[in-house]
């Protein structure tokens, strides 16, 4: 285990406040997804069909972006591409730049988040206004989202008062979640309409009609990508679909898995300015499309992980994420399609832990809407990680003899008496509760004490004895 | 029936029960035989591999599992104490072994044949457990690899049905990873500890007696933890149960 | 070469030589096929009714009226029912404001903080409650999204089973500007997950159902 991961993991489970707020959220949110896959009978069919439809705009990816850059273009949205996390953070700075954006919104975005947005307008002099209630609140925290679809869900009721009455003016009169929404809505509304710039992200994008396709519930994201002069775009190349009934198939499976509602309260579909006579909307509409690792991705053995669409189910469903929170995975993205995607992101040597820390339950892949097979991804991490020499020497020397004995019958019989004998030493009446090279095992539980005799010895020797 | 020969069973009773408890494979053997089946327990066996195969050493695993394979491909079918194990010769050989085209047809061909023992005796040879006795409450975890690469989950319960004076206890969240994941509780003791501890806790709420899984490795995680914190629930494997020998010590106990 | 050479030539590379386009679209379109299979069943045969049910479900209160001349009545109702003022920002399209609006003053004017808002939704979903709304000169987006109360007006006429049935509407060389589907108040679960109605945008939904030609 590398000592950032392990300090980081330490100090979450040192946090008791932490695990309540994870239990109270992933809680709420495996209930009400679990409800909601229990209503929707087509469940199965639904998924084996976004899954298809995902892997149909894989396998045709160049096709649909050039359709999308083509119909995008026709409605009047600049269609700008970037290759990396630099180039999508100097053409959106450079775009509020030019407009002498001096106040700019955003609406939640993953993707703004994974190419470093927040950094990229502070540095660049653009006062940033998080509009999301769980953007805002980690704005006034100054940390990053914990999870996916609730950034704030490490932060307990009371902890987001205790922000709220030194950022908010006047403070909130009471802690209870109703009165702090209410307070984040009057401080936000001014801003919504002062702004310059309305950043959002997008869950689709239609090739057929060259429009992005937002879904939310707090109704931020049009009033981020109303007001304002300029509305940017900034959504991954894999977030195509062929056309608006693609994406609503998407969407029944999204929001179940995402909350266990069955629409969001606001979809919202944005194709290109105002128009002559429009009553309100941006002068200016852009989209950065941006690669960022997912050319590579489907180029190599990761190319499932390309069908995500970010719902967080499998987070929710993680008994390692579960434990620990988002923070302690240290990328962008946490819980289990966390571990895939931040090695891609920030590289294997640094995020080895990632795909280690998992116990191959599988539940995250049972709850995938789109079929993503995340352990095995997982597994291919490890491969890689053993193949480039990344993994901790003593576990290389540990699993390269364990398998010098065990490719040998005979001495690993012998091995076994031998071993079995040693263990039995540590033991008392039943079971071992110290045992020096095990101290990870016996550090928190103990150990039963191992049989006098293994199996195979006992059943040759009945067998010897029939005869 | 005795016109049809008796299927031929290879038990592969995995490297955990071998070394530490024995007493699961003999109840393996005893149930299987009952079942109808001529059981026998090839000599070559060690481990299925899995420890590598999880660890990303492609290398010995596929070594192990070619080891494997040509141990026990001769049997009509091949039986295993464990849903993990199992799931790894499923699933883990063909996938291990799919470049290889001396091995990948006898690797799909072993992974056909292959089943986990509860799964096994309940769906393809129907049997049902008689004059099973044990009056005591259980409650039952179910194993992931088992559940979720096996689909093992009626089957167990279907079979512990038939155990007389066995009252089950149902375990809230029964399909929650108890947090053993193999060489991740030792890789990762602090998170291993937190998840398994929640487990204990949960196990403990029932009040049962007795917890029954399908896989040793889970059992030895719940079961320690659940010593350590000084709960007196007591540990079996569910076929030591069908087979009649929860009488005898649970796991962490000893013949007195 | 530029960063959409790269991404396209890095695409291609992997993938191969692509399909003509036209079977493609075949192949999408089968993709949807057969659709009632991958979808929920509406909770009433009847699309009004399987409309409010989802609706009320979600939060949104419906009153359904006979014909829009009984639109004025029923939004003076609610009015009086919240204790609001018999004060409306009404959206500026004809089938709105040629409605007989004695005893409500309508203002084609948004206040950044208005109390009420009524607009007219061009289609509704039955199977999710959902209203349809697109951008235009006879709709500001934000007379949806800045009140407290925002009600809207349905004709059952426009009702849509499904999701895909809008989408089959939907030119795709004339899509609006912004089309929104709005399916209940404005809420959120940003804190605890814990439901609070009313985050941003109105939280209070209020759909006005008219039955009948008028």
């Amino acid at each position: 285990m590398t000592a950032r991961f392990k300090d980081r993991v330490a100090a979450a489970l040192a946090d008791p406040v932490l695990k309540l707020a994870i239990d109270r959220t992933t809680g709420n949110a495996e209930r009400k997804r679990a409800a909601a896959v229990a209503d929707f009978p087509q469940f199965g069919a639904a998924r084996a069909r976004g899954q298809a439809i995902k892997d149909h705009v894989i396998a045709h990816l160049d096709h649909y972006l050039e359709m999308f850059e083509r119909n995008a273009t026709a409605r009047g949205t600049q269609v700008h591409w970037a290759a990396d996390d630099a180039e999508a953070r100097a053409i959106v700075t450079n775009i509020c730049l030019a407009a002498n954006a001096r106040r700019v919104t955003r609406s939640k975005s993953m993707l703004g988040e994974e190419i470093g947005l927040p950094h990229a307008l502070a540095d660049a002099g653009i006062e940033r206004v998080e509009t999301d209630l769980a953007e805002h609140i980690i704005q006034l925290a100054g940390e990053h989202p914990s999870h996916i679809i609730w950034p704030a869900m490490h932060r307990t009721r009371e902890q987001v008062a205790e922000l709220f009455k030194t950022a908010h003016q006047p403070p909130p009169a009471a802690e209870d979640p109703a009165t702090m929404v209410q307070s984040a809505r009057r401080v936000l509304r001014e801003k919504f309409l002062s702004a310059d710039v309305g950043i959002s992200g997008a869950n689709f994008l239609i090739a057929d009609t060259g429009a992005t396709c937002t879904v939310t519930n707090e109704g931020n994201a049009e009033l981020t990508t109303t007001p304002p002069r300029i509305h940017i775009v900034t959504a991954g190349i894999e977030k195509l679909v062929p056309s608006t009934a693609h994406a609503f198939a998407l969407l029944r499976l999204l929001v179940r898995s995402a909350t266990g509602g069955e629409m969001t309260q606001y979809t919202t579909f944005h194709a290109g300015p105002r128009r002559t006579g429009d009553a309100d909307g941006p002068e200016e509409m852009h989209i950065v499309l941006v690669d960022n690792g997912r050319t590579k991705m489907l180029a190599n053995e990761f190319r499932d992980m390309l069908r995500c669409i970010r719902c967080g189910a499998c987070m929710n469903h993680c008994v390692v994420y579960r434990q620990i929170g988002g923070h302690a995975y240290g990328g962008t993205y946490p819980g289990p399609m966390g571990s895939v995607l931040t090695p891609v992101l920030d590289g294997l040597a640094i995020s080895r832990d990632l795909p280690n820390a998992c116990t191959m339950n599988g539940r995250c892949a049972e709850v995938c809407p789109v079929g993503i097979p995340l352990p095995t991804l997982l597994r291919a991490w490890r491969r890689r990680s053993w193949r480039e020499g990344l993994e901790p020497a003593p576990v290389r020397a540990g699993i390269g003899l364990w398998a010098q004995f065990a490719r040998r019958p005979r001495l690993y019989r012998l091995a076994t008496r031998l071993g079995l004998r040693v263990l039995r030493l540590f033991g008392r009446s039943g079971w071992i509760s110290r045992l020096p090279l095990a101290r990870g095992w016996t550090d928190y539980r103990d150990m039963p004490r191992p049989a006098a005799k293994s199996f195979m010895d006992q059943y040759r020797a009945e067998q010897r004895a029939r005869k | 029936m005795s016109a049809q020969p008796k299927p031929r069973v290879g038990l592969f009773v995995t490297c955990l029960v071998d070394a530490i408890r024995p007493q699961i494979g003999f109840a393996a053997l005893e149930l299987l035989e009952k079942a109808g089946c001529e059981v026998e327990v090839p000599q070559v066996q060690t481990c299925c591999g899995q420890p590598a195969l999880n660890s990303g050493n492609d290398r010995n695993a596929a070594l192990l599992a070619r080891q494997t394979i040509a141990a026990f491909e001769g049997y009509d079918y091949v039986v295993l104490p464990s849903g993990s194990c199992a799931a790894t010769m499923v699933h883990g050989y063909p996938e291990l072994l799919a470049d290889d085209p001396d091995w990948t047809g006898r690797a799909r061909a072993m992974a056909a044949k292959t089943h986990e023992i509860t799964s096994f005796l309940h769906d393809v040879l129907g049997y049902v457990p008689q004059g099973v006795r044990l009056e005591a409450s259980a409650t039952y975890h179910d194993s992931c690899s088992g559940l979720r690469d096996l689909g093992v989950a009626e089957q167990p319960r279907a079979l512990l049905s038939h155990v007389e004076g066995l009252n089950m206890r149902g375990l809230p969240g029964n399909d929650v990873c108890c947090g053993f994941g193999g060489t991740f509780c030792v890789k990762y003791p602090d998170i291993s500890n937190a998840i398994v501890t929640e487990k204990a806790e949960a196990i403990e709420g029932t009040g049962a007696d007795i917890l029954l899984a399908g896989d040793l490795g889970c059992l030895m995680n719940m079961a320690g933890k659940l010593h350590r914190r000084g709960a007196r629930t007591r540990c079996f494997h569910t076929i030591e149960v069908l087979a009649g020998r929860a009488g005898g010590p649970a796991i962490g106990e000893e013949a007195s | 070469m530029t960063a959409r050479d790269r991404i396209l030539s890095a695409i291609r590379a992997t993938l191969g030589p692509g399909k003509p386009a036209n079977e493609i679209a075949v192949e999408a379109a089968l993709l949807l096929e057969p659709v009632d299979t991958a979808r929920p069943a509406l909770v009433a045969p009847a699309l009004p009714d399987a409309f409010a049910q989802k609706a009320a479900a979600i939060g949104t209160t419906i009153d359904r009226v006979s014909g829009m001349a009984g639109v004025p009545q029923a939004a003076a109702r609610y009015l009086k029912a919240h204790g609001l003022p018999p004060r409306l920002a009404m959206q500026p399209t004809p089938e709105l404001s040629a409605l007989d609006w004695a005893g409500i003053t309508p203002s084609p004017q948004i206040a950044p903080d208005e109390p009420a808002a009524l607009g007219l939704a061009l289609w509704g979903i039955a199977e999710s409650g959902s209203l349809v709304i697109h951008s235009g000169p006879g709709n500001p987006i934000l007379m949806s999204f800045l009140p407290l109360h925002h009600i809207v007006v349905l004709r059952e006429a426009t009702l849509l089973p499904y999701l895909e049935d809008y989408a089959a509407r939907l030119s795709p060389q004339q899509v609006p500007r912004n089309a929104i589907l709005i399916t209940g108040p404005s809420g959120t679960t940003d804190i605890e997950g814990s439901y609070v109605r009313g985050a941003h945008g109105p939280g209070f939904l209020h759909v006005i159902l008219v039955s009948g030609a008028g």
